[in-house]
């Protein structure tokens, strides 16, 4: 019974003093416990400090946190990708590239537009046909340049691998949206209003068009971030998307003290836990002060990190709601870290396709 | 390792409010694992008044895992088989969130018997029944109620056994010995 709650095999088997043993066992546990929460909490500050910087436009100390590297990282190697001409690059490099494009391409729409870029990468593929000659050759500098690889990319851009880049790394690429669509303006001019080009001239690509092709954008860019899997927030009541089933926590949102995080006491744990809870849930130990900071899901179920790190090794659902904990989480983490491995080794390989 | 704190807080909370539930958890040796649970037959129900017994198996992983609950009464229902009284209830399975808890997954188990699922059934004898002889369906489970679930005090038990014919003294006996389950010991008295 006793050996079985041990965590540490390190404990003595000799020692025949049970109270020693029972002391010994309680030390251990809670210096596993105080490492798993310290583990938990340098989990949580980064996923913090990687929100922050995205929001920052990643100004914010490079150097600091691996999420922001992440983040830097991308935002110069889409640079780089975006100069460089196609023809240089080896067969494998422009598997990689081409996800790139897509990924700057859907930035510029904006960064929950992939399926759409998707989708409209069928139309396009069948207005390119006419348009990419003239948009190519009447498009001079960097938006020319663009949009004339943008024919190929999106024609590969229905790649499933595409589709997981996009998503994994859409938090770290959220910081170059902005910039990205300050470049290139006219990005999808070409693409969407194609015949428009075909037919009329020049001074209308560049200045008409683009104008309206923005607005068209943003109107899109709007539509789109409030659609419920991407956007990783809890819902707003006035939400069009928002389920008819959800409960109404408009109430809740009086409490000036929940006013910043939406998640004090949802639906379920709604009366009750309006304080928050002495101990948690789950392993009723005591909450500490990070604990009871901690919220981990939107639904506003709060449990010790101890637990949290035990749920997210298995299916990672949220106990008060079953939802999947997701993003600022470990496991977004991890594929973000995945998907800037493979970025560099595309970039490495550029270089030695190069020289 | 099951989380033993948890499971004593559980007992307690679990036991503090039988009189209002009804429901009440009970080791069955010395071991925090293997517990009994009890629940009564909801009121206008053929389970009316009978007092069912669940085996509850703690695994290593409680409470991220769910508990394995079984009848250990016999029960006529539709998502109850009534030859291992296995049960079929999501939040047994996949549906299991830690924040339930015993006492949660119980009176779970009390909701089932009130509406049951005959589209989801673990006995298809019964789920049969139940949709295309209802009457019958009622019937039988109000006998299996009356014949399995309910308790007798301990006098009417003995009282019960001495008119099959057996000596008062030995029913006492072996009453005690199978912990006051009556069919354990008319079986060990038959046997023996």
């Amino acid at each position: 019974m006793v050996s079985d709650s041990i965590p540490n095999a390190s404990i003595p088997v000799a020692s025949s003093n049970p109270k020693d043993f029972a002391k010994k066992k309680r030390a251990n546990r809670s210096a596993k416990l105080k490492q798993c929460k310290l583990d938990a909490r340098r989990e949580q500050w980064l996923s913090q400090v990687k929100n922050k910087g995205s929001k920052d436009e990643m100004n914010v100390g490079g150097n600091q946190a691996p999420a922001t590297n992440v983040a830097n990282e991308r935002g110069r190697l889409i640079e780089k990708l975006e100069i460089k001409p196609r023809a240089e690059e080896d067969n494998e490099v422009n598997i990689d590239s081409s996800n790139h494009y897509s990924d700057s391409d859907s930035n510029s729409n904006s960064p929950i537009s992939h399926t759409s870029s998707i989708m409209e990468g069928n139309d396009s593929a069948a207005n390119f046909a006419g348009s990419s000659s003239s948009s190519i050759s009447s498009c001079s500098g960097t938006g020319g340049c663009c949009s004339g690889s943008l024919s190929e990319e999106d024609e590969q851009g229905d790649d499933d691998d595409c589709l997981d880049d996009w998503e994994a790394v859409a938090d770290a690429l959220a910081a170059t949206d902005q910039k990205l669509e300050q470049h290139h303006p006219g990005l999808d001019s070409p693409r969407e209003k194609g015949e428009n080009v075909h037919l009329s001239s020049q001074t209308n690509v560049s200045n008409g068009v683009t104008g309206i092709d923005t607005t068209k954008q943003k109107s899109e860019h709007r539509g789109l971030a409030s659609r419920p899997p991407v956007s990783c927030k809890a819902w707003r009541p006035d939400d069009a998307f928002r389920p008819q089933i959800l409960p109404n926590l408009s109430k809740q949102y009086s409490f000036p003290m929940n006013s910043e995080r939406h998640c004090h006491g949802g639906a379920l744990w709604g009366c009750k836990r309006l304080s928050v809870p002495t101990s948690c849930p789950i392993c009723c130990e005591d909450l500490d002060l990070t604990d009871t900071s901690f919220h981990p899901c939107t639904c506003g179920f709060i449990l010790c990190l101890f637990c949290h790190k035990r749920i997210l090794e298995e299916d990672g659902r949220c106990p008060g709601c079953r939802k999947q904990y997701n993003h600022g989480s470990v496991e977004s983490e991890a594929t973000v870290d995945g998907g800037s491995m493979k970025f560099r080794l595309a970039r490495s390989c550029s270089m030695i396709s190069r020289s | 390792m099951v989380d033993l704190a948890r499971v004593q807080k559980e007992l307690q909370e679990c036991n503090r409010d039988v009189g209002v539930s009804g429901i009440s958890v009970t080791l069955k040796g010395d071991s925090l694992t293997h517990l009994i649970g009890t629940i009564p037959g909801p009121l206008g129900t053929p389970y009316e008044g009978g007092s069912f017994k669940i085996d509850i198996t703690l695994t290593d992983g409680y409470p991220f895992e769910p508990p394995k609950m079984r009848f250990a009464t016999k029960v006529w229902h539709p998502n109850i088989s009534s030859q291992s009284g296995a049960i079929c209830l999501d939040i047994l399975k996949d549906q299991w969130s830690p924040a339930l808890t015993l006492k949660t997954a119980l009176l779970s188990i009390q909701a089932l018997l009130s509406a049951p699922e005959p589209d989801d059934p673990q006995d298809a004898v019964v789920a049969q029944q139940y949709l295309r002889d209802h009457q019958t369906f009622v019937g039988t489970a109000r006998y299996w109620t009356e014949t399995f679930a309910k308790t007798l005090g301990t006098e009417e038990k003995i009282q019960k056994l001495v008119e099959m014919g057996f000596p008062e003294a030995q029913v006492r006996s072996t009453l005690e010995a199978t912990g006051w389950d009556e069919n354990m010991a008319l079986e060990k008295l038959c046997s023996g």
